[in-house]
């Protein structure tokens, strides 16, 4: 036994020495140079819904804005645009001669005296005889028909006589457009005078003793100013006073005939076919976090009437616009009335409640918040 | 167990840094389960060796009953020696035959149960030495994993405790700890698995050999029976 015990002693040694000096701590294991990946958690909203892309083009697959044509690449450019420099504002399309900018345009085009005739030009000619639908054409008319020799172009006037109001326009419209047939020196010279002293300017401007009695037409018709605003928006903009009151508007929209070449947009160039979509890559709602802020906000600022208080699940939907600036525009509509009366009132107030005290809303993403509907449910809502 | 110390995450993770910083349940284990292991293979070295000797001197002393010897004189040879064994079987036998014969024993069947008596007799011892601490091993065989278990569940036990303490689930913080506690198991395996295949085989050997023995006290039993008709015989003539 003696034997037997000191040889597993000697052997136990033995393996216990000979572990304890090869058997050193494992290697650690060598951690893989991966880099990591940033993981963002993106509202699927953004992704599924109104992508940037180009409003007049059709759906394809891939949404895209329209392709650029500048080659040279800006680097970092996150907005796509034919702009040298990355901004955030939209594109503007060159100035085309629409009908729609027009109407506006003329009235406005008398500042800048040179610009508007290369855009107008190819209308004035046919205007006076054609009479294109446009409020314009009626204006024209009246002055014309107090200097019939150098203007022939009032005959074709029949259909003016349509429209119930032509005559104060004219008055107003007159040096507008008067400007496009140059032929007449004279009525040039009315148009830039009374665009620049307004409505007291049109006396003086007049160089023939028959215009005077347009003045006073002019001036009657000032006084009825409201009626017409109500009627007629383009004479509203030719009036004397929106020109006092628009200048900035005046000078974006001056700025927009200016440009020859688009402006705004970014600086990223795209080469993809161009495919319906938004402005900017936003989604079309609020997501649901964003929405729960919200709703938070208004639940702060909600009442509830003590008697719809136990009524349980009364549901009211309530529809309100918010401006660029965040604030209520308008008063909210109660899109689904909850039957109780008293309660949809309560919804309304808590919005124009909240309004006053400044709702908050998501940067970024006020062309989604232009409408808001939120469901007011005392369940949802917290209460 | 008061101080629980967090196991330094930079400490050595060799055998010897896991043992020494185990806490003092675990080393306790750890060091019997060695003991246990030193034991049984002092065991396993010596029934080897000693069933091979034994082996040995059973071919011998057959070889040597066999070939024609006087038993007479075949006893002489032995007696003054120590004898293990069929040796250690016969000598029993021949003693009580030679007590009984010189004495002049009147009963021949008394003296044929005698003789068998001392054979089994010393049958019984030679097998008891031949399994004596087989046993030992069976034992650990069974209990040395559950016994590392212990200590690899006492080490885990306080590897967590120990983690809760310092609020980190690292597992740089964990491992050494959990480590250093399946140590023990490991130490428990590396003791049971030896004896359990030791004793299974030493058995069996064991085994054997008394078959073999038995098969020779049967044997000579019958031989010595013989005998004894015959000096009836003579001493009837």
């Amino acid at each position: 036994m003696k034997a037997g015990l000191t040889t597993s002693v000697i052997l136990h040694a033995a393996v216990i020495g000979f572990g304890l000096f090869t058997l050193r701590a494992p290697p650690a294991f060598q951690p893989m140079n991966v880099e990591s990946f940033p993981v963002d958690i993106v509202p699927v909203e953004d992704v599924a819904q109104s992508l940037q892309g180009d409003k007049k083009s059709t759906v394809r697959d891939k949404p895209a804005p329209k392709p650029t044509e500048r080659p040279d690449i800006v680097a970092d450019a996150q907005k796509i645009g034919e702009n040298s420099v990355d901004t955030d504002q939209p594109v503007t399309p060159t100035a085309k001669p629409k009908p729609v900018e027009n109407t506006e345009s003329a009235p406005k085009a008398p500042t800048p005296t040179e610009k508007p005739k290369p855009e107008d030009t190819p209308k004035p000619k046919e205007e006076p005889k054609p009479t294109p639908a446009t409020e314009v054409a009626p204006a024209e008319q009246p002055k014309q028909d107090v200097k019939p020799d150098p203007v022939k172009q009032p005959e074709p006037k029949p259909q003016p006589v349509k429209e119930p109001e032509p005559a104060p326009k004219p008055a107003e419209q007159k040096p507008a457009e008067a400007k496009p047939e140059p032929a007449k020196p004279d009525a040039v010279a009315e148009a830039i005078a009374s665009e620049q002293t307004e409505s007291v300017a049109l006396p003086n401007s007049a160089p023939a003793p028959e215009a005077k009695p347009r003045p006073e037409q002019a001036q009657a018709e000032t006084a009825k100013a409201p009626d017409r605003k109500n009627s007629e928006k383009p004479v509203k903009e030719a009036s004397s006073r929106q020109k006092s009151e628009d200048d900035a508007f005046n000078d974006k929209v001056s700025a927009l005939l200016n440009k020859d070449k688009p402006s705004g947009g970014g600086a990223k160039r795209s080469s993809q076919q161009s495919s319906l979509g938004g402005d900017r890559n936003n989604g079309q709602k609020l997501s649901n976090s964003e929405m729960g802020a919200l709703r938070d906000q208004l639940s702060g600022c909600w009442t509830i009437p003590a008697g719809a208080q136990d009524a349980g699940n009364l549901v009211a939907v309530i529809r309100f616009n918010v401006d660029q600036s965040g604030k209520l525009d308008g008063r909210p509509t109660v899109q689904t009335s909850s039957g109780n009366r008293s309660y949809d009132e309560s919804a309304v107030r808590a919005i124009q409640k909240c309004d006053q005290a400044g709702l908050v809303l998501p940067a970024g993403k006020q062309d989604i918040w232009s409408e808001i509907q939120v469901t007011f449910n005392p369940s949802d809502m917290g209460m | 167990m008061e101080n629980i110390a967090l196991a330094d995450p930079g400490a050595q993770l060799s055998i010897w840094g896991l043992f020494m910083q185990a806490g003092w349940v675990v080393k306790l284990v750890m060091l019997g389960l060695i003991g246990a292991s030193v034991w049984t293979w002092a065991i396993v070295v010596d029934k080897l060796v000693s069933f091979a000797r034994l082996r040995v001197a059973l071919n011998r002393f057959e070889q040597v009953f066999w070939s024609g010897q006087s038993l007479e004189e075949l006893y002489r040879n032995l007696a003054e020696r120590k004898t293990v064994g069929m040796g250690a079987i016969f000598v029993a036998a021949m003693r009580e035959w030679k007590k009984s014969f010189e004495k002049g024993a009147k009963s021949p069947l008394a003296l044929q149960t005698r003789i068998d008596k001392a054979m089994d007799l010393a049958l019984t011892r030679e097998m008891e030495r031949l399994e004596g601490r087989l046993g030992f091993l069976a034992t650990i065989g069974s209990a040395a994993p559950f016994i590392g278990l212990f200590g690899t569940v006492v080490g885990i036990m306080t590897s967590f405790q120990a983690i809760a303490g310092s609020k980190s689930t690292n597992l740089a913080v964990v491992a050494p700890g959990i480590a250093e506690a399946l140590l023990a198991t490991a130490i428990g395996l590396l003791a049971a698995i030896p004896a359990v295949i030791a004793y299974n085989k030493l058995s069996s050997d064991a085994g054997k050999i008394a078959v073999r023995m038995e098969g020779f006290a049967d044997e000579f039993s019958a031989i010595l029976s013989r005998q004894i008709d015959e000096k009836v015989a003579q001493k009837a003539a």
